[in-house]
Formats: C-alpha cells, sequence, structure tokens
C-alpha cells in the first residue's frame, strides 16, 4: 500500500508546518517576557480582589512543606515557624544583630526576676497594638498560655511553660487554672512563679507557644482563624494571603509598634512559596525567582560554595551517635570510651564538605559554655588499648555491632565513614542499618542499635536545652543512660543564676558524661547552609534558624 | 429510542465540544466559571446513561458499582488496619514528648480507643461525607485539601492524558503505515526510550535545555524551571507526565493497526477500490483502538500515581505530593482519604473505559 504522508494533501501539510512554526512562535513570545519577573499578581482571599506584588518590594523566599499550622500554639515545626516569627512577637525577642543572641524586650517593656530567679514580674508595653486596633492587654497573654496548657488544646509545645508552677499539672488535668503559678499583679504587668529558680526563663518567652492570643476572634471563627481573613496578629507582617500547599504572602503591618521603636520592617511584601524539592528551589533561585534558598543538598555544595551568594552560619544543632548501653558490647564503658577514641570527626567533616565543626563537646560550636577540648579526642593507639582493657583481646571477640541511622543520604555516608574508621582501627567489624523515619523512631525506643544516629536542635541558647536530654528521666535520653551525679550536677547548674557558676558544674557534668560513661558520641556541630539573593541585604542569618525579615532589605 | 434520529452522535460531539471549550478557557488563563462544571458534569452523566441504555448494561452497570462499593470498603479497611500495625505514630518525632502532652494529644485523636471502635468512628464520618481533619495540616478538613489540590492534579493529568494520544495515536499510525522503514524503526526507537526513561530524569533534563540553555544556549529562558502559574508553566510538566503513556499509546497503536492491516475487511475495503487513506483512516485506525482504550485504564493510573514526581519536580501545587507524604508523616486520615479518593477514580475510569467499549464497537456487549 502506499503510505499516507504521500497522499496527504499538500495544504493540509501546509497548515500543519504553519501551525507548528506558529505555536513555537507563540510560545516563545510568551516566555521572553515572563510578566513574573517585575510584578506577581496574586487573588485575595474572599472578594478582596487582586493584589500587585511588585518585584522590587518583594522578598521571594521558600518553605518546604506547606505550613502545618498558623495557630501558634499548636505548631511546633520550623516552616510555620518561619512564618510566625514575622507574623507574631513575643514577649522577649532575640536581637537578631548579637552573633550571641542576647535577648531584647518585645512585647514587654521589661523583665525583672526576684527570689533568686523564681518569681519573674513582667510588665508589657503601652503602645502594642493588635492588627485590628485593639489594644495589647496581659489577659491576651495570660489566654494564650492558658491555651496552651489546657488539656484540649493538646498542644505538643506546652512542656515549654512546664517550669512554672503547676503548669504541668494543669496540662496533665490533675490542677486547676487557679492554682497555675500566672497573675495578672497590676494594670500591664504579670507575675510568674516558677516550680524554682531558673534563670534562662526569659528565652521561654521568645517561642512561638507563649504568645499572647485573641481568644475572641479563636472563639468567633473556630479553626479558621488562621485564615488571612480573619487572623490578627500583631507583628511587622500579616499575613493576607494563603493559598494551600501553593503560596503565603505577607505584608507590612504598619500597625508595628516596634515601627515606633526604630524596627520598622523595610521590605513590605514577603512571598513564600511551597517548593518541597531542594533541587527544585535552586532551579528557581537560579531563574531569579527566589531570593533565597535555606538547606541545600549535600551534593550540590561542592558547586555552591564558592559561588558569591553562598552563606554559611553555625547552627545550635549537634549530630551524635548514641550507645545502647544495655546490649553488649556498649555495656562496657571502657569499650564505648575505644568507640569514641577510634572515630576521627576530621574524616566526616571532609566527607560532608559544608562547613561543619568537628566537637567532642556535647554542647554545639557557638554555644555558651561550648569547650573545644572537652571529650575523648582521636586517638586509635589508646582506643585499641581500650578494647583490651574492656576484655575483648581480639577484635573477633568483640560481639556483633549494628550502627542504625534512619534513611538518608548523609546518614548513609556517614555511618559507611565511621564503619570503615572501626574496621581500620580497632579491626572491629561493623554493619549497617537504616530504616524509614517513623520506623527508626519506633526502635529508637523500643530496642535500638548498640550504635545510632541522632541529632538535636536547641530550643532557646542556653546549655540546659543540651545538657536536659540526657538527664535520667528524659523522653530523649534514648541511650537510656542513669547517673544520679550527672542528674544532680544538671539540675543544680539549671537552678543557679550566676552563669560562671553554671558553666562549671556543666563542665563537671560533661566530664561526667563525655570522658567517663559516654554513652553518646557526639560528632559535628551543624551548619545551615543558605543561598541569599545579591539583591537582599541583611539578610536573617542566626545560629537559632529564626528568619525574622523585618531588618532585611532589597536593593 | 427512534431508528431514525440518534441522539448519540450529538452527546458524543457536545461533550467534545464543550470539553474542548474548557481546555480553551483554562489554556487562555481565564478561569473557568462554576456552571460550566455543572453543566459538563450533567452532560457527562446523561451520555453516559445514555451509553449504558442503549448499549443495555444497566445490569452490568449495577452490577460493576455494587462491586465498587465493596471493593473500595475492602480497601478502606486494609489501609486502616495496615497503618495501625505500621511502625510509628503521627505524633512521633525528633523531639520525644512528655507522657501528660503525648496522653492529650491521643485523647484529642481519640487514638487511645480500641482500633475497632476507631474503624467504626471513621465509617461513620464517611458515612456522613466527613474524611476527618488532617493531624499533620491540624485542624484542616481532608476534603478541603482535595478540593484544593485535585484541580491542579487534574489539570496536569488532563494535559498530558490529551498531549499521550494526540502525540501517541499519529505516531503509532505513521509507524504502521510505514512499516519497517527508518521512520518506523527510528519512531519506536524514540517510543522505547519513552517507556524506559523515569520522569525524575526527563523532568530535569527538560529544565537543563529549555529553561537554562544548557547545552544549547539559544533555548535559555524560553520556559520557567518551575511552578504552576499559567499555560507557559505547563508545557514541560505536561510534556514530562505525557511522554510516556504517550511512547506507550504510539507502541499499542502501531502494534494493533499492523493487526487489523492484515484482517479480511480490509482487504475487502481495498478490493473495493476505497482511497488507501480512507481504509487506513476509516476500517484501520477506529479497528485498532480498542487495544488502546483498554490501556487507557491502567494509563490513567500511571498518570494519578506517575504525578506525585513531576508535581515534586516542578514545584507543582496539586495532590501528588499529599499520596506520598501523608505516608511519611503518617497522617491517617489524609492517607486514607488520599487512598480512598485515587482507589474510587481508578475504579470509575475503569468502568467508563468499559462502557466506552460497546461505544466504539457495537460488537461488545457487556450485559452477558
Amino acid at each position: 500500500m502506499r503510505s499516507c504522508s504521500q497522499t496527504l494533501p499538500r495544504t493540509l501539510r501546509r497548515i500543519g508546518l504553519w501551525m507548528l512554526t506558529g505555536g513555537a512562535a507563540a510560545m516563545f513570545i510568551a516566555s521572553c517576557t515572563p510578566p513574573e519577573n517585575r510584578e506577581m499578581i496574586v487573588e485575595r482571599p474572599g472578594d478582596a480582589g487582586k493584589l500587585r506584588l511588585p518585584m522590587k518590594d518583594s522578598l521571594r523566599i521558600s518553605l518546604t512543606t506547606e505550613p502545618p499550622t498558623l495557630d501558634w500554639h499548636k505548631g511546633s515545626d520550623t516552616v510555620s515557624n518561619q512564618i510566625l516569627c514575622n507574623i507574631m512577637e513575643g514577649l522577649m525577642q532575640y536581637d537578631l544583630s548579637d552573633p550571641q543572641l542576647r535577648l531584647k524586650p518585645g512585647l514587654a517593656a521589661k523583665i525583672e526576676s526576684r527570689d533568686s530567679a523564681r518569681i519573674w514580674v513582667i510588665t508589657l508595653r503601652d503602645d502594642v497594638e493588635w492588627s485590628d486596633g485593639v489594644k495589647l492587654t496581659p489577659q491576651h497573654v495570660i489566654d494564650g498560655w492558658k491555651r496552651l496548657l489546657s488539656k484540649e488544646t493538646a498542644a505538643d509545645s506546652s512542656y515549654f511553660l512546664y517550669p512554672i508552677k503547676n503548669a504541668r499539672e494543669y496540662n496533665r488535668g490533675a490542677k486547676d487554672w487557679k492554682d497555675v503559678g500566672v497573675t495578672i499583679s497590676g494594670e500591664n504587668q504579670i507575675t510568674v512563679e516558677l516550680t524554682q529558680s531558673m534563670s534562662y526563663f526569659p528565652f521561654v518567652l521568645t517561642h512561638h507557644s507563649t504568645f499572647p492570643i485573641r481568644l475572641d476572634l479563636v472563639e468567633k471563627f473556630g479553626n479558621r482563624w488562621t485564615d488571612p481573613q480573619n487572623i490578627v496578629t500583631l507583628g511587622p507582617y500579616r499575613l493576607t494571603v494563603w493559598q494551600h500547599d501553593k503560596l503565603v504572602v505577607l505584608s507590612r503591618n504598619e500597625n508595628y509598634y516596634g515601627a515606633k521603636h526604630g524596627d520598622k520592617p523595610q521590605i513590605q511584601f514577603i512571598v513564600a512559596r511551597i517548593i518541597p524539592e531542594q533541587s527544585t528551589e535552586l532551579s528557581l533561585f537560579a531563574a531569579a525567582q527566589l531570593d533565597s534558598v535555606h538547606g541545600l543538598p549535600s551534593v550540590e555544595l561542592k558547586r555552591l560554595r564558592p559561588t558569591p551568594e553562598y552563606r554559611e552560619v553555625p547552627r545550635l544543632g549537634t549530630y551524635y551517635y548514641g550507645f545502647n548501653i544495655h546490649k553488649a558490647p556498649m555495656d562496657r564503658k571502657l569499650f564505648r570510651q575505644a568507640i569514641a577514641r577510634a572515630v576521627d570527626r576530621q574524616q566526616i567533616i571532609k566527607l560532608l564538605g559544608g562547613g561543619e565543626a568537628p566537637i567532642t563537646d556535647w554542647l554545639p560550636f557557638g554555644m555558651i559554655g561550648y569547650e573545644a577540648d572537652r571529650g575523648l579526642s582521636f586517638n586509635p593507639e589508646l582506643a585499641r588499648e581500650l578494647v583490651r582493657k574492656a576484655g575483648y583481646k581480639k577484635p573477633e571477640d568483640v560481639p556483633k555491632i549494628e550502627i542504625s541511622f534512619n534513611t538518608r543520604d548523609d546518614h548513609q555516608r556517614i555511618a559507611e565513614n565511621v564503619q570503615a574508621q572501626l574496621k581500620t582501627n580497632l579491626g572491629i567489624r561493623v554493619e549497617l542499618k537504616n530504616e524509614e523515619w517513623k520506623v527508626y523512631l519506633t526502635s529508637l525506643k523500643t530496642d535500638p542499635a548498640q550504635i545510632f544516629r541522632m541529632g538535636w536542635q536547641a530550643d532557646y541558647p542556653d546549655p540546659h536545652t543540651f545538657m536536659s536530654l540526657l538527664l535520667s528521666f528524659s523522653e530523649n535520653n534514648y541511650p537510656r543512660w542513669k547517673n544520679t551525679a550527672y542528674d544532680e550536677l544538671v539540675l543544680k547548674a539549671a537552678s543557679l543564676i550566676d552563669m560562671n557558676e553554671r558553666l562549671k558544674l556543666y563542665s563537671e557534668a560533661k566530664q561526667i558524661l563525655l570522658e567517663d560513661e559516654v554513652p553518646v558520641l557526639p560528632l559535628y556541630s551543624s551548619v545551615n547552609q543558605i543561598l541569599v539573593s545579591g539583591r537582599v541585604e541583611n539578610y536573617p542569618l542566626n545560629a537559632m534558624e529564626i528568619f525574622a525579615y523585618k531588618g532585611a532589605r532589597l536593593k | 429510542m427512534t431508528k431514525s434520529f440518534s441522539l448519540g452522535p450529538v452527546l458524543g460531539w457536545g461533550l467534545l465540544l464543550l470539553a474542548f471549550a474548557g481546555i480553551a478557557t483554562d489554556l487562555s488563563d481565564n478561569s473557568i466559571p462554576t456552571w460550566y462544571w455543572l453543566v459538563l458534569a450533567a452532560w457527562t452523566a446523561l451520555s453516559l446513561v445514555y451509553a449504558i441504555l442503549r448499549g443495555q448494561m444497566l445490569v452490568f452497570v449495577t452490577k460493576r458499582l455494587f462491586e465498587a462499593v465493596l471493593v473500595l470498603f475492602v480497601i478502606v479497611l486494609s489501609t486502616f488496619l495496615m497503618l495501625r500495625y505500621l511502625p510509628g505514630g503521627p505524633f512521633d518525632s525528633e523531639k520525644a514528648l512528655p507522657p501528660e502532652i503525648k496522653a492529650n494529644i491521643e485523647a484529642k485523636y481519640g487514638l487511645n480507643r480500641p482500633v475497632a471502635l476507631q474503624f467504626l468512628s471513621y465509617m461513620n464520618g464517611l458515612a456522613h461525607g466527613d474524611l476527618g481533619e488532617s493531624y499533620k495540616y491540624i485542624g484542616r478538613p481532608i476534603s478541603e485539601i482535595i478540593a484544593e489540590t485535585l484541580p491542579v492534579s487534574f489539570q496536569l493529568g488532563l494535559y498530558s492524558l490529551l498531549l499521550a494520544y494526540v502525540l501517541g495515536i499519529p505516531i503509532g499510525v505513521i509507524s504502521a503505515a510505514k512499516h519497517n522503514t527508518y521512520i518506523d524503526n527510528g519512531l519506536m526507537i524514540v517510543a522505547i526510550s519513552g517507556v524506559a526513561l523515569p520522569s525524575f530524569i526527563v523532568g530535569p533534563v527538560l529544565v537543563m535545555i529549555f529553561s537554562f540553555g544548557v547545552p544549547i544556549s539559544f533555548f535559555h529562558g524560553w520556559l520557567p524551571p518551575a511552578l504552576w502559574e499559567s499555560p507557559v508553566y505547563y508545557i514541560l510538566p505536561v510534556i514530562t507526565l505525557g511522554l510516556r503513556p504517550a511512547a506507550i499509546i504510539a507502541r499499542m497503536t502501531r502494534a494493533s493497526m499492523l493487526d487489523v492491516i492484515n484482517a479480511d475487511f480490509v482487504r475487502t475495503a481495498r478490493a473495493k477500490g476505497l482511497n488507501s487513506n480512507v481504509v487506513l483512516y476509516k476500517h484501520v485506525l477506529r479497528n485498532s483502538l480498542i487495544p488502546v482504550l483498554t490501556i487507557s485504564g491502567p494509563l490513567i493510573a500511571g498518570i494519578l500515581s506517575g504525578s506525585f514526581i513531576v508535581e515534586i519536580v516542578f514545584g507543582i501545587p496539586g495532590m501528588g505530593k499529599h499520596l506520598v507524604q501523608s505516608v511519611t508523616n503518617r497522617d491517617y486520615p489524609l492517607i486514607l482519604g488520599m487512598t480512598l479518593l485515587f482507589s474510587a477514580m481508578l475504579v470509575l475510569a475503569n468502568l467508563v473505559v468499559d462502557v466506552l467499549y460497546s461505544v466504539i464497537d457495537p460488537r461488545i456487549r457487556l450485559d452477558s
């Protein structure tokens, strides 16, 4: 038979050709001038019409997931916090221009401690207004705390206020609200009574779980109170658009109290796109559709580190290996010391290639109280001797050891490296085991492997947030290590006011933890790797990963 | 039904016209009015009912619908049970929670009750059309998540499917017509690569070429690398998702055309002296489409499940990522909602395909 294309009428073929070229040309013209590069137009919620977002006034950032909630008492994740720390503010706030992240007053004009830091008296500013014009009162603060701690809210960050007298009991349902140590003690004043002295209590007041709330709105709108048309906030920005799974737009709060105190936000709009995939963020950044990218994929670091957009900030977080001290051979203290001596952190740092700091201390680099020489450093000879002292004459005598981690490329590479190091330095054979994240968390609670990987991020920049992790009753004490001397030192330190005295006790506790008992092996202190476009000045970079944009500017 | 006037073509062409109008409106970046959806839904329902009655498939379809409900029930039940026995709960996180907070959360979501009771209360909600609220996206109803993300996935899937047919069928026809020539071989090599290449490679490669001009700088900045804002943004994701089904359809069309070309009735048609194009398009193609229709069910499934990767790669605010991320988050209500929705769509797609058989080929009877 004759083939079809030969017999296709000529005109038809010509039309097809024209359509093809025409289509291509139209596509070309359409794509040559993407209007998004100069201005973005976004539908506002309800019938509020359209919002024009000129690029010169908009900072375009990305979020790795849809914010799980903007109800600041219920959220406990970093993405929600990224929005919350721009639309709300705490009684206290971090001074982001200070590398030490010292506190400065936020909604509170001042905060004073009495009875050696057991009673705290907070005086609110009298010029703070919510975005609907209502004045902030102490009742709003108390309402927020009561809501956070109430059983019905079931907030997972309610533990932030547990230091308050009877707060934990109220959260459990064992005590009434009137027993909780919070009272309004003056026109603009709140008195807080803690269970025991706590010099770092003001840090707690920076966290979004302790923010004030407008109960009238929560009652009026129910779950929908966080919708852009309903929400009332008091931070430097207001929530203007929230297209779920796609986009969040914040616009400058012209009513922001900080503007009167030299803290006026510079950028008019913040456009946050929800982009789950890191490589997609990088493409959008390369196409100048994003102004920043947080958390870079480690395979790209080599290419990105030399670029002028690359920024690196130490983060108050550690990456560590925990030991299951109830499983042989990790039940022998000397053997744990041997493992700690046999791992060269420098190799891991080289492997990661992103500016992480090797640590032998339990506190991360940059935290007050960090000691570079605390803990057991790399010494393979000593390590081999410790193995012998632990009762294993030959490396073959050592029972089978497993390193477990949750499935992820970085963890895999680190575990393989440690596996190789233990083989070379001690002659011990180690097996690797990876599990999906939630499965992994379950095995950590039920039956952890001899060695397991874990990390910890600071809740606030105080050593207690790390030291308390290994208290014998802590839920996060995965090694299930119990040491009364350590407990006593850490609890004593927490109740002291003088920082130097506290640090002395912490140092002593860390000696027990890291040099004698060794239930954990700190590997490195993490960094935050960020790309920031050249048109942004003063992008917030800090060890607590607080992305508050009120100080940033656009060129 | 009168014999002189047949409603079928009117309904069929009307549906096509409606669909075309909808697509044109969407592609010209205008929002589609609500009444359009109502008209489309009514028209589709009418057409289906007509096809069912015309083909005397009422009993068959009713039976299949009952089966579908049963299938969905089994799916929900087994998903529900499997989730409860899957290690790791929705509220496990890096920071372990104090026992009282854990207890509060479990009480709030009823997770402290026996599994049977939890299942009953879920089914009770389902019977009232309530899919529950997400655990991860606190307080957000599952139905709302679906309502917000399904249209985007539907758009992506529809255009990819259209592309697959528009590209696949002609390629198959040309290949069959030029059987065993270099054109046929060339096209089939392309098609086989299309089947073999995963979208997480095709997507980034297309982005490299058409957004960043690597290696041909001429293409630099032609198309946006990601997002879902206007029709320009649709091009790369749709190609990425549609390529594989297009290749499958091309191969299927070719194979079945080659089968039909050798059939007796084709020889008869040619012997009658009909133009070879008429034979090819009217007799051969129409009869070759049955296998293509058969794989449409699984193809739709492929597009649905494949959309996850494309949505992630291109940052598209669709439903695909929830299907996967809900599992990693152990967001029970969201997993159940997604599973239920996807299974229902699959079951329905297959049923519609079965009904369409008898429309395309009246020889096929489904009532027996």
